[in-house]
């Protein structure tokens, strides 16, 4: 018998925090995880690999863009490993960071897939065959999430792939049919694009992204198409099917055909729970298909806490670092002050796409009337000299023009420059304070203050003070 | 009898491998000798069955046949779809290009094209003729078939590489055919005779060499040269240690498949190179659900 005080299951962004916090809480640990390699999802099929490719993604846009001084064309079937080229010397740096801080905390790293027996109880299925069994006084599970699979979508990772083998097809296609309009779906697509593949992106929305403001998932669709993509809204996919020797065909609900050498389903994850038999632990999952917690952390069972992909949105690794942190703490009685509601989303598209606190449609649902601010990229000096296109930061604020209740920001580096807004929000500055403090020239920054402004100028009253 | 351990040409630095217990004749040294010069030289030849050309040139000259015939025949030959796709993959045709599968190679460049290539193939090549070992070499292309079809339903299993796994499985043991026939030719012009015990051995001994220098030369894709070369020691790849760790296990249950070995199904999916797959019970077991896909598979696919 293994006894712990806490054991986590999954050793991605959240399972290792929350590893990590117990065990400097001084608590004997487990950490369970199924796969060879530490790091989950995240790591070696998700946001580390692609964000690899994407970088390779946009040298190369770069370079064709800039055929004045080189001329440039990606060869013809390329093969994806000269593509994530940095990907092994990434992952395996990740990991030595991982081991070496599981080993230095004196976590206990389990190689298996884990079972609920009971409540307190796991058997542990190692990977040639034997079962251990594992105990422990607190549980966090953050086994992360897996790809949905729709019924009539075959997913056979060889012509038709889900966002977890898409990186395995050797070469680069020559066409890409992307199913879905999500996080997911719009990084790939995009990426690929920028690489030169013929994509064509399917949703049943009319705009990708929906949870972010039209203007700004307008540019990104603006972006994608100036790079040769195809969008296709407000379609319903009925069928997919490859005929067998070249083709993927796609049919959708209109009568839309569209034929490519490869398919992309990124049809949304859900809660990687299918072996844990949840169940004999007491538990069940929700109406989304994920495990429901409280505020927390707790599930429904008082010992057993939830963290990361496996508890729904956000869906960020980021987020899911903090949630696994503080699913310790709570499990272990270690007082934390409340979670910040403000994270951050970014969308690692070409071009990025990142937003903090309110949309627009949200602000004006909480607040009624708003102002807003917006800032074009190629209005900034730094945009002109980087020759940034489709790029926009927009600022929402109260109706007096002072609180900050959203920023939304489309274009390269959003995802850097969402920081700037987010720390103005968690001071609880007014949106003078992007007039009023002295950012580096030329920068992006400034974008902040000429949407600032643009609020001001709309203000009843002092709108002349700047 | 002699022992035979191993051989190592110190000129060209090869250093091949096998099983120390085996015994040599004198005539069976010899031949390994002349095995040893072949790979060290690079004089391989790749021998192309004659009965496929005749299929593809029918095919050619009939008017109902369809692109997904001519694939199904090309798949069906671990020689001729390797030189198929050597010259597809060539400057003359695809500049750069780095093409694995057939699929892609046909819709790239056209069903007559592909049929011309693959009789220019058959035709420009000296034919392979191994008297006294069809037997073997018709078993070996059906366990190289098989070892495509369950590469593909493994790398499924583990969400890899399923396009190139068929290529690695089909091509993995190409070396063995060009083991068979370097063989056969050296005893026929020294007029001795090998046994085909003695002949095991070597095919065993050599392939890997032999497979090795033939990849090489197509200029294959990495993925499938670590795969030919490594697929029995699967460690000591450099770069494509999973692909080479399929096609070791697909190997083995093409093996048994064929009933090459007196080993069960059950008992081949004991061995640790599905656990290094990091594949679970279950899913072992979801993969000997498909045997009866890959027995259809190959017959489809049966030249």
């Amino acid at each position: 018998m293994n006894s712990f005080d806490v054991i986590v299951i999954g050793s991605g962004p959240a399972g290792q925090k929350a590893a990590v916090q117990a065990a400097k809480a001084g608590k004997r640990v487990a950490l369970i995880e199924r796969d060879q390699w530490l790091g989950g999802a995240c790591v070696h099929r998700g946001t580390i690999p692609s964000k690899t490719l994407r970088e390779n993604a946009l040298r190369v846009k770069k370079m064709r863009e800039n055929a004045a001084i080189c001329k440039f064309e990606l060869a013809e079937d390329t093969e994806m490993s000269t593509l994530i080229d940095r990907l092994n010397k990434v992952i395996k740096a990740h990991d030595g960071f991982m081991v070496n801080q599981i080993e230095r905390n004196n976590i206990v790293r389990v190689h298996g897939r884990a079972c609920f027996e009971s409540p307190t109880r796991l058997a542990v299925s190692k990977v040639r065959g034997e079962t251990e069994i594992y105990e422990a006084k607190s549980f966090v599970i953050a086994s992360g999430s897996i790809p949905r699979k729709p019924d009539n979508i075959p997913v056979d990772h060889e012509n038709i792939f889900d966002s977890d083998s898409i990186l395995s097809t050797l070469y680069l296609p020559p066409s890409l049919t992307v199913l879905g309009g999500g996080v997911i779906a719009s990084e790939y697509a995009s990426i690929f694009q920028a690489l030169g593949v013929k994509v064509t992106m399917i949703d049943r929305y009319p705009l990708p992204l929906g949870f972010m403001d039209a203007d700004l998932t307008e540019k990104f669709v603006h972006a994608f198409q100036a790079m040769g993509g195809t969008w296709m809204g407000e379609k319903v996919v009925k069928s997919v099917e490859w005929d067998g020797l070249s083709s993927v065909i796609t049919t959708c609900e209109d009568g839309t055909v569209v034929k490519s050498a490869k398919l992309l389903c990124a049809a949304g994850r859900v809660a990687n729970v299918a072996d844990l038999a949840i169940e004999k632990a007491g538990l069940s999952l929700n109406e989304t298909g994920n495990i429901s917690v409280n505020n927390l952390l707790q599930t429904e069972v008082p010992h057993i806490y939830a963290a990361g992909d496996v508890i729904g949105p956000p869906s960020l690794a980021s987020a899911s670092m903090e949630q696994g942190r503080r699913a310790s703490c709570n499990a272990l009685g270690i007082q934390v002050g409340p979670m910040s509601k403000m994270i951050p989303s970014g969308i690692y598209g070409i071009p990025e796409l990142s937003a903090v606190g309110l949309t627009e449609q949200q602000a004006r649902k909480e607040h009624g009337d708003v102002l807003i601010g917006r800032a074009k990229f190629e209005e900034i000096s730094r945009g002109q000299i980087s020759g940034i296109k489709d790029g926009m930061l927009k600022i929402i604020s109260d109706a007096k023009g002072e609180q900050v209740l959203g920023v939304q920001i489309v274009g390269e580096g959003a995802t850097e420059l969402i920081h700037i807004g987010q720390m103005a929000m968690l001071a609880d500055r007014p949106v003078d304070i992007f007039v009023e403090s002295i950012f580096n020239f030329p920068t992006l920054a400034e974008a902040y203050r000429v949407a600032a402004l643009a609020i001001i100028g709309q203000r009843s009253e002092h709108s002349e003070v700047y | 009898m002699l022992v035979y351990t191993e051989w190592k040409r110190p000129e060209c630095g090869v250093l091949f491998v096998t099983s120390p217990e085996h015994n040599l004749s004198p005539i069976g040294l010899e031949v390994a000798d002349r095995l040893q010069t072949i790979v060290s030289e690079k004089k391989i030849d790749v021998p192309l069955l004659p009965d496929v050309a005749s299929r593809v040139l029918a095919m050619s000259n009939d008017p109902d046949s369809d692109a997904s015939q001519l694939a199904k025949l090309i798949q069906g030959d671990q020689a001729l779809a390797g030189h198929v796709m050597r010259i597809a993959n060539s400057a003359a045709y695809t500049p750069n290009a780095s093409m694995v599968s057939l699929q892609q190679a046909i819709a790239r460049l056209g069903m007559s094209l592909i049929s011309e290539i693959a009789l220019a193939a058959s035709l420009n090549t000296k034919l392979f003729k191994a008297p006294g070992f069809e037997k073997r070499t018709a078993e070996i292309w059906d366990h190289a078939l098989l070892t495509g079809l369950w590469g593909k339903e493994i790398a499924r299993l583990s969400k890899k590489n399923v396009e190139a796994s068929f290529l690695c499985g089909l091509l993995h043991s190409i070396g063995r055919p060009a083991t068979i026939h370097a063989i056969s030719e050296y005893v026929r012009k020294k007029e001795i005779k090998i046994t085909l015990e003695e002949v095991h051995v070597l095919e065993d001994c050599f392939h890997v060499l032999f497979g090795d220098v033939i990849v090489r030369k197509w200029e294959m894709p990495a993925i499938v040269q670590e795969s030919v070369q490594y697929y029995r020691d699967y460690n000591a790849a450099r770069t494509n240690r999973d692909q080479a760790m399929i096609i070791n296990a697909a190997a083995k249950m093409a093996s048994v498949t064929l009933g090459l070995v007196s080993d069960s199904l059950s008992e081949v999916l004991e061995d640790n190179v599905f656990a290094d797959l990091n594949l679970y019970k279950d899913e072992i077991e979801s993969l000997r659900l498909q045997e009866e896909k890959v027995k259809a598979g190959q017959e489809a696919m049966r030249v």
